[in-house]
């Protein structure tokens, strides 16, 4: 029996699905994948004043860190080596100053100006146990792929209890069991493990002094990517891979893995391996 | 010899005598020793100290057995989890994907 429960996390909506018998363990199993949002949301948002992620951007340093915040923020500086600096998780003062400074739903689709400045990436952070250290006015932002690090997680959890997908906003993971996902209008990946994250510009944009913006940010110019992509998907080991993969992907980087292209003349394109 | 030389060692001899034999009455060989309670006390204590750490021993030895077969069996708990958690981990790696025409049951959509 198929059990779909969503709410709203992590600034978008979550769905989760379980294939699982209907009865008190299912619905224990999605409460507690219900929970586990609002857990790593309390840990990794850049809204909320007293997130554990906040008071490290806030200080610089924060000590006795939950593992989850330190293994996230590890994920990203791997990721930030093995994308050649394409996925930055120090972008959080330019995608600030690019104007997405509060949570997307307040963020107005205009504003007069100025134009933003660029701001610089590539700061330094400091791991040692469960402190960590930012460099001189360094900030992170780990929305995607805390995201993804949380769509990961609470599968692991929903898996003990049936086959399941969850998907936050577009970043999903699957353990067991196959699922068609949709990815444009006309394609549709069956996945039977593994991870899908879509990073693009054709949402989360607005304007500011009528220079269009969005939230993707080229870590090279401290200014949310130009190009002639508009979304990019990416299949990967796990979600949280999955959206590091899409953002570098989108960023120019070639990927090996399955992926779908949509570019702005309206082409879609598959490649890694996809046919 | 003279009378006065026997009677200078006469007396001689009876001081003598009277010193060995008030060295010999101080010395009062009829009464026996006591023992001193203090000693008495600490030689009780040694011997009640050393059969609370015997006692104390074989509770440590037999507490260390039991540690170490729980951790040898836990040690093969451990390995065999980890075995198959990379036997998954290897079977799970790479995600598995297929273009197909069916209903999406969800969407992914820029995040």
């Amino acid at each position: 029996m198929m059990m779909r429960r969503t709410f709203r996390a992590m600034g978008t909506e979550v769905e989760v699905l379980l294939d699982a018998p209907v009865g008190e363990r299912a619905e224990r199993a999605l409460d507690r994948a219900e929970s586990e949002f609002e857990r790593f949301e309390q840990i990794m948002s850049r809204f909320r004043d007293d997130s554990e992620l906040s008071r490290l951007n806030r200080d610089g340093r924060i000590e006795g860190a939950s593992p989850d915040l330190v293994r996230v923020v590890k994920l990203a500086l791997e990721a930030r080596e093995h994308t050649d600096g394409r996925f930055d998780p120090t972008v959080h003062d330019a995608v600030v100053a690019a104007g997405y400074d509060r949570t997307f739903a307040d963020v107005p689709a205009e504003s007069p100006g100025p134009p933003p400045s660029p701001a610089l990436c590539g700061g330094a952070v400091h791991i040692d146990w469960s402190t960590i250290e930012l460099g001189q006015g360094t900030r992170l932002d780990l929305g995607g792929i805390g995201k993804g690090y949380a769509v990961d997680r609470v599968a692991e959890l929903l898996a003990l209890a049936g086959p399941c997908l969850v998907n936050a906003g577009g970043d999903l993971a699957v353990r067991g069991g196959a699922w068609p996902v949709g990815v444009t209008d006309e394609i549709t990946l069956e996945l039977t493990r593994g991870g899908i994250a879509t990073s693009g510009r054709d949402r989360r944009h607005w304007r500011v002094a009528d220079t269009e913006m969005h939230h993707l940010i080229d870590p090279s110019t401290g200014r949310p990517a130009d190009g002639d992509l508009v979304s990019v998907t990416v299949v990967a080991d796990s979600a949280a891979n999955a959206e590091v993969l899409a953002k570098a992907a989108f960023l120019g980087a070639v990927v090996d893995v399955p992926h779908v292209l949509v570019t702005a003349d309206g082409r879609t394109v598959l490649a890694g391996g996809l046919a | 010899m003279t009378d006065s030389s026997h009677r200078l060692y006469a007396v001689v001899i009876a001081v003598v005598v009277f010193f060995v034999s008030w060295a010999a009455v101080a010395a009062k060989p009829w009464a026996t020793a006591k023992p001193d309670p203090r000693l008495a006390a600490l030689a009780q204590r040694e011997q009640r100290l050393r059969a609370d750490a015997k006692l104390v021993q074989q509770v440590v030895d037999q507490r260390l057995a039991a540690y170490q077969v729980a951790l040898k069996t836990r040690k093969a708990q451990i390995a065999t989890a980890q075995a198959r958690s990379l036997q998954v981990a290897q079977s799970t790696a790479a995600p598995a994907v297929r273009v197909v025409n069916l209903p999406p049951l969800t969407i992914t959509r820029t995040s």
